[in-house]
């Protein structure tokens, strides 16, 4: 990209090799072959064209060639019509067909080359003569423009120009197609990844269109359908980038932020209607204000790669400064394009590692899971009053035995999933109270109401709650410790509120359940990504707590 | 004998306490508290012999509770289901470790250590936990010279020349301490690293100079049962 620009800038300041002046043409309607005459009296023609209608007109236009240090001399005419073209009074070529009011012409396109006699090359004063007819715009009065050089270079330049044009083109078209692919094929849908591959595609659009002119012969009564198009593609291109950046930065309000530019960008269409140049001139600024807008405020929030758009902003402001206005879009929008590229592979870095992150996180947690009921504490308090139950009584020594084979079968059915039934997770719930209340001798009652059957949940989400609501509360005045699982759902989101129904004992420090909460968000953020709550607290009967998810992911 | 069982199962509560009564056989009064703090603020009011405790040793606060425990006048024994942990409750001078789930047998042993009079010689202490100003301090078992009994509590004599009060007394330390000490005197336990020589008076008076200078009495009826030590320790140092 870099060797583009560079390449680009080298082209523009190539020397010339052939140096003229050039006078203002006139016109006159009318039809006459002694009009191509070198030396013609020009008195009574004028500055122009008028309303020629169906009628044939004449266009001339004096140079003066001053030096040619190149080869054969040629001639570029950029001029809308059919017509012959005169040299010195000597037919050089013809650009379409000129009509008569009785036979219809055949258009001609807007720029056309013409090899002029070596015996004509030599400096001094020379003649240019159009024998002219423009059936199509009747009204238009379009220049007519004039321009000599080296036949070689006419026809070179434009293909040394379309072919650094298209490199670029090329790659914001792999780009593109690389990042649909990436958009259809990865699981999940980011919408930045699609708004940058049509914007790319975009771009790789307006380039082939801008250069089409150069290759394809356009009749001039189709010339502005080009525009038209490059205007459109232009407009589209400076409401996505800013889209795209907006969503990038996370910009407050960026949908009334989008809207207003469309807004502009709409009264530019409307106001400037057939000018196109001057539209996209206007489109791009507009454009160019709302990115420095959009930086400003990215920087301010300190934004990663918030710097590099500003720097790219600034560098296409710069280089617009010094470029012709066709370089310089270009220019800017390569600045822009390559900049959402690094921000995007930025991007990309980021969502891998959270990817690889979260992958580790949940085989962590499933670790997790299967610790519960083989860490020391557990196991090993089970056992010891498991043995003194069976000293004691091995019928209830079974029971105990049965109760904790049950929750060991549950725990193993849900440790390697990350979402259970949520009867599933009540089932453990109620096998943990059987064999904690052999533990504890504390009657633990256990109630549910509104559950959903097709609800699903993390796995051991409660009972992680249930572990902490047994081991922070001492039983009621009634000898026992309660636990209430409701379940309600709305339009928005859905609530499960566990209770504890007990007396809490005296906290010591602040360990809270440190670990278990951990493990309860860590469950949350894996299934519910960024669209759950937890909240736990005391509350008047012993201990509250919520998790809310909210439907906007599930 | 008064006991403190710190427990919150109750199933494993009764059970320790079932068990110690009947290793007492009944001469023993025996008190549950369901959890650390009960406990700690039963301490508070109350002095025991002999604490049971379980103690979850996850994490810095089990130890910095067990730190404060083993600087009381009682022997603790912890009965804890987290035995990798069980070497650095050691180094910090509970009596015993008592494995969950455990049986009488396992049980009686470690209580009996507590009523013994007869030292551990694979005891693993390395630091003696000394409580002055409300925080706990630990002391090296190599700063100790000697321990010097102060009625119910203990004098520890530091390499350092200064020296502090523990709150157990002379036995309990004896108890807990590993094979490098050496009751001299019923006052007196010296660090035998520290010796200089035995030295004899007229009258059959024994004392022992130690390395800095200081003399010591040495009983009339532990000299016999110290010199062998020394002279075991000696052959010790020139194998």
């Amino acid at each position: 990209m870099l060797l583009f620009i560079l390449s680009v800038v080298l082209f523009c300041s190539c020397k010339r090799q052939v140096l003229y002046e050039e006078y203002d043409p006139v016109f006159k309607t009318g039809d006459d072959v002694a009009w191509a005459a070198k030396n013609l009296n020009e008195t009574g023609w004028q500055q122009e064209r008028g309303f020629t209608g169906r009628q044939v007109f004449w266009i001339r236009e004096n140079t003066r060639l001053i030096a040619n240090t190149g080869g054969a001399l040629g001639l570029q005419v950029d001029a809308f019509g059919a017509y012959e073209i005169y040299w010195d009074g000597v037919k050089i070529g013809i650009n379409g067909k000129p009509g008569s009011p009785t036979v219809d012409e055949i258009p001609g396109t807007e720029a056309m080359f013409f090899l002029i006699p070596d015996s004509l090359s030599n400096p001094g004063e020379h003649t240019v003569a159009l024998r002219s007819t423009q059936f199509s715009y009747p009204k238009l009065q379009r220049g007519v423009g004039v321009k000599l050089d080296t036949y070689v270079n006419l026809i070179r330049r434009p293909l040394l120009i379309s072919s650094l044009m298209f490199i670029m083109a090329g790659a914001f078209l792999v780009a593109s197609l690389y990042y649909i692919f990436l958009y259809f094929n990865s699981h999940k849908k980011q919408y930045p990844v699609l708004i940058f591959s049509v914007i790319c595609l975009l771009f790789f659009s307006l380039l082939v269109t801008e250069y089409l002119k150069f290759y394809i012969e356009i009749p001039y009564p189709k010339f502005f359908i080009r525009l038209e198009v490059i205007g459109w593609l232009t407009f589209s291109i400076s409401l996505l980038v800013p889209l795209y950046f907006c969503i990038q930065f996370g910009i407050k309000r960026k949908y009334l932020l989008i809207c207003l530019l469309f807004s502009v960008l709409l009264f530019i269409y409307i106001r400037n209607y057939g000018h196109y140049d001057l539209s996209a001139i206007y489109y791009s600024r507009t454009m160019w204000l709302t990115m420095l807008l959009i930086a400003i405020d990215a920087v301010y929030r300190k934004q990663k790669g918030s710097w590099l758009l500003m720097a790219g902003i600034l560098a296409s402001a710069g280089m617009n400064y010094y470029l012709l206005y066709d370089f310089g879009i270009f220019i800017f929008y390569t600045c822009i394009v390559l900049t959402m590229l690094y921000l995007h592979t930025v991007r990309m870095k980021k969502i891998e590692q959270e990817h690889s992150g979260s992958l580790l996180l949940s085989s962590r947690l499933q670790l997790e899971l299967l610790k519960k009921n083989i860490q020391p504490h557990f196991i090993k308090n089970t056992l010891t009053s498991l043995i003194d139950w069976v000293e004691e009584s091995p019928k209830k020594g079974t029971e105990f035995i049965q109760a904790l084979a049950n929750e060991f079968d549950i725990m193993n059915a849900i440790s390697e999933q990350s979402l259970i039934p949520i009867r599933q997770e009540i089932a453990l719930c109620q096998m943990h109270l059987k064999v904690m209340g052999f533990r504890k001798e504390i009657s633990y009652e256990w109630e549910d109401s509104g559950i959903i059957t097709s609800a699903t949940i993390p796995p051991a989400i409660i009972h992680t709650l249930l572990e902490n609501g047994i081991t922070h509360n001492t039983p009621q005045d009634n000898g026992t410790i309660g636990f209430k699982l409701s379940f309600s759902q709305s339009d928005d989101f859905c609530r499960y509120t566990f209770e504890t129904f007990g007396k809490n004992r005296e906290l010591q420090t602040d360990r809270t359940g440190g670990n278990g909460f951990r493990y309860i968000k860590a469950r949350l953020e894996e299934s519910y990504p960024g669209c759950w709550q937890f909240s736990s607290a005391a509350s008047a009967q012993g201990w509250t707590s919520t998790i809310k998810i909210s439907n906007k992911l599930k | 004998m008064t006991i403190l069982i710190i427990e919150d199962e109750a199933r494993i509560a009764k059970r320790v306490e079932r068990m110690t009564a009947a290793h007492f056989e009944g001469n023993a009064v025996i008190q549950i508290c369901d959890s650390l703090k009960k406990g700690m603020d039963f301490l508070e009011k109350n002095s025991i012999d002999i604490l049971l405790l379980d103690l979850n040793l996850n994490g810095k606060d089990g130890f910095e509770v067990l730190q404060s425990l083993t600087s009381r006048t009682f022997q603790t024994i912890v009965v804890s289901a987290n035995t990798e942990n069980a070497m650095r409750a050691f180094e910090l001078g509970v009596l015993d470790f008592v494995p969950k789930p455990f049986d009488q047998e396992r049980l009686s042993l470690a209580l009996s250590r507590a009523t013994a009079t007869k030292k551990e010689l694979s005891s693993s202490l390395r630091y003696l936990t000394v409580r002055k100003n409300g925080s706990v301090r630990l002391i090296e078992l190599s700063q100790l010279i000697y321990i010097k009994g102060a009625g119910i509590y203990s004098e520890l004599h530091l390499v350092d020349g200064s020296n502090t009060l523990h709150d157990k007394g002379l036995d309990a330390l004896e108890q807990i301490l590993p094979a490098g000490f050496e009751r001299i005197h019923k006052s007196y336990l010296v660090q035998i690293k520290q010796t200089d020589q035995i030295l004899i008076s007229s009258g059959t008076k024994y004392a022992l100079k130690l390395k800095n200078g200081e003399i010591l009495p040495i009983g009339r009826s532990r000299y016999k049962a110290f010199r062998e030590r020394i002279a075991l320790q000696e052959q010790e140092n020139h194998s």
